[in-house]
């Protein structure tokens, strides 16, 4: 991937200065080598950490909806005349403007409150699966050059080809351009590979039933509850989740497992029309438990049905917020 | 022995979530003109089956029932104009997820009642309870009270 830090700070700090935008969300160099961690920026002189690489991972959309909720409640105390618009820059590849697009076709703010600094990227590499190449050993210090990623260890200097350590869900995707932008940095990355994006679903929907049930109790045993997929998907942003609520108590809060299960069952199956597959879920979890075998089918489901691929246009809706008299009946019961 | 027993008078526990203006309509019609149906189910009135929750129908198979029958009226004949419209799209992406997972599809049923058809809501009840009858008891997702 060509280097593209330099422009987007400069960029950066142009934006800043021109009082466009208030402040920018976007990636630095994180605290453990080899990690990158999202970072807000609100000064010129801040903007030199901003980085944009192989490594980060997490779906700054998020950050976006946090700050912009956050903003407009302050505002609440001020008298409407003296109320202050805060507009926000974000460092967006492709699946974070789909999570953008979610959220501005779910009202959630306006165009204008948000200033889309679009990047192309080219996947990112899943911590989970470096670890398991490196055989867990710590990580000291590394490079990516040229789709290598040289890694020094504990146990040693290691080598790893960076197409082997991408995430599932970056090498399957299918809009890692961003899909609206206000400035784009760098050139258009070259495409993926989508055409077998189900073929890990279609595998396991011919399971039987059983088999199906017992991976799916299996997984969601690893569950610990510890809520990190909910904080960090950018579709999750009701201001007082079901899991929290009392009255009703959808989940318990016990050790159940059934409450586990159901607690994953629906908060999967929110995401019908909203997961935009950006993984930020699947690496935060500690646990590891496979997300993606759901969330994937849900995805493959709305595109079945209702042809609808979640944000992936300004005037696609989501699904599930229009209907269409042609659905399709086929799971109707008739005696 | 005594396991024989139980399962021979075991009776499934289905939870019916009907609309207001067709569906019950029509449960009521079918009770006035003394249509015979199965016992087993628990009728809970909604304003409208875009009014449920897909919280609901996991949540009734957690509680303890065997099976859980949404009904309402048919597209194009909600008294809310479109709010079977949405419902059907959110029981056609439930119903795959909740099979996708590993529960028996036939454990949630979804079908349209209007409130002329009591004779087609007693055999929609018939036809649920035989099939949650052939299943058996409810045993995934089941939350152990006690």
């Amino acid at each position: 991937m060509e280097n593209i830090d330099t422009k987007l700070r400069e960029v950066a700090k142009r934006l800043l200065l021109e009082k466009k935008v208030d402040v920018i969300i976007g990636y630095e160099k994180g605290t453990l080598p080899m990690t990158a961690t999202p970072c807000f920026v609100s000064t010129e002189a801040e903007a030199d950490k901003l980085v944009f690489n192989d490594l980060c991972t997490q779906n700054l959309a998020k950050f976006v909806h946090d700050l912009i909720t956050n903003h407009k409640n302050s505002q609440k105390r001020v008298k409407p005349e003296d109320r202050k618009k805060k507009i926000i820059g974000v460092v967006a590849r492709g699946c974070t403007t789909r999570s953008l697009i979610i959220h501005l076709q779910e009202r959630q703010y306006g165009r204008d409150e948000v200033y889309i600094i679009g990047v192309p990227c080219e996947g990112y590499v899943d911590r989970k699966n470096l670890a398991k190449s490196l055989q867990q050993a710590e990580i000291l210090d590394g490079t990516i050059e040229g789709g290598q990623l040289k890694i020094k260890t504990a146990a040693g200097d290691k080598t790893v080809a960076f197409k082997d350590v991408i995430a599932p869900n970056c090498v399957v995707c299918r809009f890692n351009n961003p899909i609206i932008s206000d400035i784009m940095i760098g050139s258009p990355a070259p495409a993926m590979n989508p055409d077998n994006e189900y073929s890990k679903i279609n595998e396991f929907e011919k399971k039987s039933i059983e088999e199906r049930w017992a991976y799916f109790t299996k997984e969601m045993e690893k569950c610990i509850r510890c809520n990190a997929c909910r904080q960090a998907c950018p579709s999750c942003y009701c201001p007082t989740c079901f899991v929290e609520q009392s009255q009703p108590q959808w989940v318990g809060i016990g050790e159940d497992k059934t409450d586990t299960q159901v607690f994953q069952c629906m908060r999967l199956y929110h995401m019908v029309g909203r997961c935009v597959d950006c993984g930020s879920c699947i690496s935060v979890c500690p646990m590891g438990v496979d997300l993606r075998n759901y969330l994937k089918k849900i995805d493959k489901d709305c595109v079945e049905l209702f042809g609808s691929r979640a944000g992936s246009s300004m005037e696609d809706m989501p699904p599930l917020g229009k209907y269409s008299e042609q659905d399709k009946e086929d799971f109707i019961f008739n005696p | 022995m005594a396991e024989n027993l139980a399962k021979e008078s075991w009776e499934p526990k289905i939870v019916a979530i009907v609309c207001n203006w067709c569906t019950y309509a029509g449960a009521d019609l079918a009770g006035i003109s003394r249509i015979q149906y199965p016992p087993n189910v628990r009728i809970i009135r909604v304003p409208c089956t875009g009014r449920i929750n897909p919280f609901y129908i996991v949540k009734a198979l957690q509680g303890g029932a065997d099976g859980v029958l949404v009904s309402g009226c048919h597209p194009g004949e909600c008294h809310y104009i479109t709010g079977n419209l949405v419902a059907r799209r959110k029981f056609a992406t439930l119903k795959r997820f909740l099979n996708y997972i590993g529960l028996e599809g036939d454990r949630t049923m979804f079908t349209w009642v209007s409130a002329s058809e009591g004779d087609r809501f007693a055999q929609v009840i018939r036809g649920v309870t035989a099939k949650v009858k052939a299943l058996g008891p409810a045993k995934k997702m089941l939350k152990k009270i006690g």
